[in-house]
């Protein structure tokens, strides 16, 4: 009789599972289903369903403005963040030895960083060189989005036959060539999510963006933390959280069109 | 990439790492340790002041004690709830395995102000718990369930909660299942089996789900903030008010000494756990 068969065992892992789903997903839910609600005040669930804490949504300023900025931070951030992960991780695929071990371990460390401590230091930095709100927040969703797009490229170039750039080297194609037309060619699908990841949370970020946004100029994820704490419950609220998540699902939807689903659980 | 001339690519990451990360944290060091100004943001005397006041400070040990002790509970009930989930997960065929695990991951990528909210939603005065208390007849009067320390625990613990079963699930399903039946073999029941081989194999991956879920903790202030109220700050909310409050030297010094704690709890999590020991390095 294995671990797996064992009842007790079994009892008490299907429990556990259910409980956990239900603590992880049924806020989220609540969430969605309040934003369809015709009424004024929060009541769950609710007797019929509307539209209008969308349209409320997008006729708010604000909202529109903080939403619009997201995207737009969200796309750049992610594209240089790939950019320059890229750069890193062709250039640390095949290095061994101290100094490629440091340079690794700097990229990869705003993964477990702190950010708020990041989001404080570039305050305290852009305050001393006088950095506008923009440039600043998309260099800070840049250093928090630079280890997933250097981690999953880094994973695909490392996984990449060796013998394939050299056939090309050694049919005339010069370094850039060959990074060109054989290296990227085999490795996009890691740096497509690579993208994608860094797109994601950038899109949700609040630790930085909280110290580093700036009045008439704030992130979706900031926007909603504001109207909580000094406006209250409004529903609005609910419309501009389901809005994030459905972003969140048109770009996982995207994932598994492009890359195939499977590649997000290792790229984790 | 070989050769001098790929250097070329790793410059721009390598400048952008030093200028934005490196940089501003040397910094923030640098200005620890300066005494505040009333017009600058930090005057010229060097000093340990600020460092000396956090830690001998009752309120602010007050306020570490309560950080440490929200942090260990929530360490705690995640590793209590996600082991066996994890288990659960890594013991599904693949296909639904992934299910599982995308299932856990999606959640990840809201944003946790959204999923914070889910819980204003449900603990709030008017909130999901309450109606349906009120509607069943069991209580007149809304109960009091948001802005305390427990609805911290419950919100943050519940929001890194996958962080830790998708730490576990992904060593536990690239154990060598023939271990455990060697043991189980050679006479040892099932909880034998758990306990002296299954559990220790599986210490990379609670290694890692505790570092992610302390570390993610720390930071969390805008779920501290919402769910907690202005009575239950941990450390994160000090650095936050300090800042806000234009005290730059001594906000630094907080975000350094959260920075220390991190560090000194990641050393005891590697210390107790010893994960190299499983991958065969020490």
């Amino acid at each position: 009789m294995t671990m797996g068969t064992h009842l007790l065992g079994r009892t008490v892992r299907g429990t556990a599972t259910v409980v956990a789903f239900v603590l992880i997903v049924v806020p989220i839910l609540i969430v969605v289903v309040t934003a369809f609600s015709p009424l004024d005040y929060f009541e769950f669930p609710p007797r019929s369903l509307s539209l209008r804490w969308f349209v409320e949504f997008f006729r708010l300023e604000n909202m529109r403005n903080a939403f619009t900025l997201s995207l737009e931070l969200a796309l750049l951030a992610a594209t240089l963040a790939t950019l320059l992960g890229t750069m890193g991780a062709l250039f640390l695929a095949r290095r061994r030895g101290w100094l490629a071990g440091l340079l690794q371990s700097l990229f990869l460390a705003p993964l477990v960083f702190p950010t708020i401590i990041l989001g404080v230091a570039l305050l305290l930095l852009y305050k001393t060189i006088g950095m506008p709100v923009f440039p600043g927040l998309l260099i800070a969703h840049c250093i928090i989005g630079l280890p997933y797009g250097f981690r999953t490229v880094l994973a695909s170039a490392q996984a990449l036959d060796p013998a394939l750039e050299e056939a090309g080297q050694s049919l005339g194609a010069g370094p850039v060539r060959t990074l060109f037309l054989v290296t990227l060619p085999l490795i996009w699908q890691g740096v497509l999510s690579g993208w994608l990841f860094a797109f994601i949370v950038s899109f949700g970020e609040l630790n930085a963006a909280l110290f580093l946004t700036g009045p008439g100029l704030t992130t979706l994820p900031i926007e909603i933390f504001s109207y909580l704490q000094f406006q209250g419950s409004q529903l609005v609220i609910a419309a501009a959280s389901t809005l994030q998540i459905a972003l969140i699902v048109l770009m996982v939807a995207f994932i598994e069109r492009i890359v195939g689903i499977g590649r997000l659980i290792r790229a984790r | 990439m070989k050769g001098a001339w790929a250097w070329v690519l790793a410059i721009p990451p390598l400048a952008m790492a030093l200028l934005f990360f490196v940089g501003p944290l040397v910094y923030l060091f640098w200005v620890s340790l300066h005494a505040g100004s009333q017009s600058e943001l930090y005057g010229d005397a060097l000093t340990v002041e600020n460092y000396v006041a956090v830690v001998t400070d009752s309120f602010y040990l007050t306020i570490i004690r309560r950080t440490l002790g929200v942090a260990a509970t929530i360490l705690a009930v995640s590793l209590l709830i996600g082991y066996p989930v994890a288990y659960f997960v890594a013991l599904q065929p693949p296909r639904r395995r992934m299910i599982l695990l995308l299932m856990l991951l999606f959640p990840l990528m809201v944003s946790n102000v959204v999923r914070a909210y889910g819980w204003v939603a449900i603990l709030g005065r008017r909130g999901v718990l309450n109606t349906s208390l009120r509607d069943l007849g069991l209580i007149d009067v809304p109960l009091d369930l948001l802005y305390s320390t427990e609805a911290v625990v419950v919100g943050l613990m519940t929001i890194l909660l996958p962080y830790m079963v998708i730490s576990i699930a992904n060593t536990l399903a690239a154990l060598d299942r023939r271990y455990e039946e060697a043991a189980q073999a050679l006479g040892a029941g099932p909880v034998r089996t758990f306990l002296h081989v299954t559990l220790p194999l599986s210490t990379p991956g609670v290694a890692s789900g505790m570092l992610l879920v302390f570390l993610l903790t720390l930071s969390a202030y805008v779920t501290i903030t919402l769910l907690g109220g202005p009575r239950s700050k941990l450390l994160v909310s000090m650095v936050y008010d300090t800042v806000s409050a234009f005290q730059w030297p001594r906000a630094a010094a907080l975000a350094f000494v959260l920075l220390a704690l991190a560090l000194l709890v990641t050393a005891v999590i590697l210390a107790v756990l010893r994960p190299r020991r499983v991958q065969g390095a020490g």
